[in-house]
């Protein structure tokens, strides 16, 4: 917790991908989580028999809108991490304490969403009756699987440069695209409820 | 070097996970939930209605193991009728071994609930808010339960020949999103429920041979809904 995890890639100058040994586990590794989290969610999601209920929070009038609160949460804080992210690198001004900040967002973020992700497969499964519920699954879970890369990857120093970012692009773009089919849906369709 | 701060991070989320699923696995199996106003439907035993226990053999243990690729399909029909205690109506479209199914008390409780219909024509779909559609074939009819927030329904629907069925239109009316979803029951008699910007109210009649429906001042067409 005492090193900047980002700012570390940014003082060595990228390194060509080393040519074997065990740095490629580097990748192989996280590359394999991601899959094995975004799979098995999935294929949990598809086998097992939608419950089609769970429970409630008190004060909420349904469990889509406690989901869709709490996704819209989790979206707010993933709008931090992009901020957080351009001030770590430089790209904008930021206070000494972006690193944390965008560490801290993150992880609200991610706790944040998993409730929702759970409720998700739990109660409604992996479906793919329309194009937006189709995308929604299929999304939700291969967020869900990059985050695990990104947090793997975060363990090692003298990444490539671009690595980092790119992959929490990848975790930024899916969590938008997992909100706008569901929580802006519900909204839209049932009001701006609690 | 490595870092131990992301691994934690990942635990952490992994423990939130098991901790909400074995929340959700005992809630459900409760009997009587202490805390919540939609009381899960006791997922054991579909129909503890006291009227619907004989028709339905308990659907969803049949239509779990068949994920298979060579299922036959029941039928496509259309079904519509009304629930036991005669307040709503519900409605169910089968096309290829898919479903959708509309709820509809024509006041302010509705829900549109889609799903797969097994070979034995038994069937669960699932709709928002947590609101599930138990129900089988039967000869000509379908006869099934339908949970919706905290209420428990059984009901009846015998095929539905057009103009019979179920229908919806959606579109923008003066700034609204407005959306109608309609039962037209083999009587001709209509329950239909039309949200304008998420608030329900009762609908007003469309024509059955046309679909067609003012709303607002403003002419729409309310389409028959086919899974």
């Amino acid at each position: 917790m005492t090193v900047d995890p980002n700012a570390a890639t940014q003082s060595f100058p990228p390194r060509p991908p080393a040519p074997s040994g065990p740095n490629a586990a580097r990748y192989l590794v996280p590359a394999l989580v991601a899959a094995a989290v975004a799979v098995g969610l999935g294929a949990y999601g598809k086998v097992h028999d939608p419950e089609g209920t769970a429970f409630n929070l008190a004060g909420f009038s349904s469990t889509s809108a406690v989901k869709s609160w709490l996704a819209t949460t989790a979206f707010g804080f993933a709008l931090v991490q992009v901020v957080s992210a351009l001030m770590v690198y430089g790209k904008l001004p930021g206070p000494g304490w972006s690193a944390k900040l965008h560490r801290w967002s993150g992880r609200i973020a991610f706790l944040v969403a998993v409730p929702v992700a759970v409720h998700c497969l739990y109660a409604f499964g992996y479906q793919t009756y329309d194009s937006r519920v189709m995308w929604h699954s299929l999304l939700g879970c291969f967020v869900f699987g990059v985050f695990s890369a990104k947090m793997l990857l975060l363990r090692w120093d003298r990444l490539p440069g671009w690595l980092l970012p790119v992959v929490g692009g990848l975790v930024f773009t899916a969590l938008t695209i997992v909100w706008l089919t569901s929580a802006l849906w519900f909204f839209r369709n049932f009001g701006v409820t609690t | 070097m490595k870092r131990t701060g992301p691994l934690f991070t990942l635990l952490a989320g992994l423990l939130l996970a098991l901790f909400m699923l074995s929340l959700n696995a005992t809630t459900g199996t409760k009997p009587a939930s202490t805390s919540q106003a939609d009381s899960p439907a006791d997922k054991v035993s579909p129909s503890p209605a006291p009227t619907a226990s004989k028709a339905s053999p308990s659907p969803s243990p049949s239509a779990t193991p068949s994920p298979s690729p060579t299922r036959v399909s029941a039928p496509n029909a259309d079904y519509a009728g009304r629930t036991d205690d005669d307040s709503s109506a519900v409605s169910v479209s089968l096309r290829d071994g898919r479903a959708i199914a509309y709820f509809c008390d024509g006041r302010d409780k509705e829900s549109w609930l889609k799903g797969d219909v097994g070979a034995d024509g038994s069937m669960k779909l699932t709709g928002d808010g947590g609101s599930v559609l138990n129900g089988t074939l039967k000869g000509g009819s379908l006869r099934g339960t339908v949970d919706i927030e905290g209420g428990h329904y059984a009901f009846t629907a015998d095929k539905a020949v057009k103009p019979s069925g179920l229908y919806r239109a959606t579109a923008t009316v003066r700034n609204a999103e407005v959306d109608g979803g309609w039962i037209v029951l083999s009587t001709g008699e209509q329950v239909g429920i039309l949200k304008r910007d998420g608030k329900p109210a009762p609908a007003p009649r469309i024509d059955p041979e046309t679909g067609a429906v003012t709303i607002d001042g403003q002419r729409l067409t309310a389409r028959p809904v086919t899974p």
